[in-house]
């Protein structure tokens, strides 16, 4: 008797394991969207296609004078394997051409396909899930005026057993968090549009903080620099700590973010300069924000 | 046996002084040329910044500093001097010695254009400044990793 008890507790326990794990792998996106009312803004659009630096992982060349071609293919090396940032461009087979503006905002900010499989976060949506849905709205539309290109996305290179997307579900009910970073001490409409540009938008904590042993961002060292991601170097501490940005006024930090020069007169390097020239084609109001905010974010405890 | 000591000597002269180049150090020779084209660049900015009064003779000194630099820089990066001291150099320097002449070039013709502009006010060094600005990064965008300190 005593037996047969505890293989029906086991098949329970089997049994309960088994929904659970369904259900830790299920895809969370949005069903529908209201967009009757969201009238498009291409200029938002536009910016939030250089806030969000799309071009950088997506775009064939990075030379200015050329038409913006998202064809993908851009190498991103980790310590997870290679992935290849896919073709975005307008073309409807091998591009997002014919996804609905509802199938990219489930992309942009749960990280989930059309078909409903997750992304990798080498795809920073755990940044881009605080955008909010204007901005999607207004990005979308901007995609689709870029050009058409018919290269095929190529395959990611990874390790075993990175190589299985389903991981990610348990992965992002634990990380995937649209909720501020920062909690705001006080009530500025600046400080607060600077938050949501670096948290969402610019993504700046995917370079600046240093990753856990999930290789998600460790929050509590929020902005506070680490080993680059692509081996070679470190990325700066851009807190308002001795060690970050303490000696640079909010000036010197839109003047950076402007023009590349720094507080010291030397001119930024590296993968910064990518960066730095999309966000000084946002307006000067914006930089203003971003060095607000910078500048109220404390070193690492 | 005037003319035979001069030439003597200007061997001797010759010699010493390429000794004198070897026994250098290129890597510190090199970031001292960088650290007069920063602050060159600083003299500048800090009248576009609105941090020191316009004045024309000290955008042409530091506008004929970094045409200096660019004259210059390129000789410094000779092979043997890809590592060592605290330098800053990648290694695509000597992969692709070809792009990285390229983008002194670019710096040079933009200093170039400057110079030609001829500034006389804040409002003329801006544009031009940014040009110079743009071949700095290019070419540490691809050439130089600023290491931590
Ligand atoms: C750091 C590099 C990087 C940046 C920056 C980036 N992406 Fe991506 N993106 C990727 C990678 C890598 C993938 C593939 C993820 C995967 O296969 O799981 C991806 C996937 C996508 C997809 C899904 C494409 C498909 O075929 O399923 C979309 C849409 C997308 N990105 C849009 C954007 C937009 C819009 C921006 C700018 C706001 C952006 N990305 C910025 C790297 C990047
Ligand atoms: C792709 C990675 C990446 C992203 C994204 C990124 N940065 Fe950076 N950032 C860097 C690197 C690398 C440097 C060092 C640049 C150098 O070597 O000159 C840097 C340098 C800086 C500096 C200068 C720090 C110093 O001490 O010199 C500031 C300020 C800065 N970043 C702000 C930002 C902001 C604001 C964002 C978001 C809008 C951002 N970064 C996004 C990689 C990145
Ligand atoms: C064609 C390439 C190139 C151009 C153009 C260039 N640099 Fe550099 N720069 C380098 C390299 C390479 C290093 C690293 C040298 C080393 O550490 O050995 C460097 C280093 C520096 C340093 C650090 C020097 C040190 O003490 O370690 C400063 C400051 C600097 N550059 C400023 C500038 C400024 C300002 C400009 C434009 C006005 C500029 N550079 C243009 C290639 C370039």
């Amino acid at each position: 008797m005593p037996f047969k008890r505890n293989v029906r507790w086991w098949l329970t326990g089997l049994a309960i394991s088994c929904v659970l794990f369904w259900w830790l792998i299920q895809p969370l996106t949005l069903d529908s969207l209201n967009l009757a009312d969201e009238s498009v803004n291409l200029v938002n659009g536009e910016h939030m296609f250089y806030a969000g630096g799309c071009a950088a992982c997506h775009a064939s060349t990075s030379d200015g004078n050329q038409p913006l071609l998202l064809t993908g293919g851009q190498a991103l090396k980790t310590r997870f394997g290679v992935f290849y940032a896919p073709n975005i461009s307008t073309n409807p087979e091998n591009g997002i051409g014919n996804w609905s503006t509802l199938e990219f905002i489930n992309a942009m900010r749960y990280g989930v396909s059309p078909q409903g499989q997750h992304y990798y976060p080498s795809f920073p949506y755990t940044s881009y899930t605080r955008m909010s849905t204007r901005d999607l709205v207004d990005l979308k539309a901007y995609l689709d005026t870029l050009p058409a290109d018919s290269s095929q996305s190529l395959q990611h290179d990874l390790k075993f057993p990175y190589n299985h997307r389903w991981l990610l579900g348990p992965w992002k009910r634990l990380l995937l968090d649209p909720s501020p970073v920062l909690e705001l001490d006080r009530e500025d409409a600046e400080l607060e549009r600077g938050r949501y540009l670096v948290e969402g938008p610019g993504h700046c904590g995917e370079c600046h903080t240093p990753r856990n042993m999930f290789g998600a961002m460790d929050l509590n060292a929020w902005l506070s620099g680490g080993p680059s991601p692509e081996g070679k170097g470190r990325i700066p501490d851009i807190t308002s700590g001795p060690d970050g940005l303490g000696d640079w006024s909010k000036a010197d930090i839109s003047y950076f973010l402007e023009t590349g020069i720094d507080a010291e007169f030397d001119v930024v390097g590296g993968s910064m300069v990518e960066v730095q020239e999309n966000i000084s084609r946002l307006s000067e109001a914006d930089r203003n924000a971003i060095a607000t905010y910078l500048k109220s974010v404390n070193s690492k405890p | 046996m005037h003319k035979q000591s001069l030439i003597l000597l200007t061997i001797a002269a010759t010699l010493l002084s390429s000794l004198a180049i070897r026994a250098d150090d290129p890597i510190s020779e090199r970031q001292d040329l960088m650290d007069g084209t920063r602050d060159a660049l600083k003299a500048m900015v800090k009248m576009v910044r609105g941090e020191a009064e316009f004045d024309a003779d000290t955008v042409t000194n530091s506008l004929n500093t970094m045409q200096n630099t660019a004259a210059t820089a390129g000789d410094l990066f000779p092979p043997g001097s890809e590592t060592g001291g605290d330098t800053e150099a990648l290694p695509s320097i000597w992969s692709d010695r070809e792009g990285f002449n390229q983008a002194m070039d670019h710096f040079a013709k933009a200093v170039d254009t400057a110079l030609a502009a001829n500034p006389q006010s804040v409002a003329d060094l801006n544009p031009v400044l940014r040009g110079i600005t743009k071949t700095c990064k290019g070419c540490h965008d691809d050439y130089r990793q600023e290491k931590d300190n």
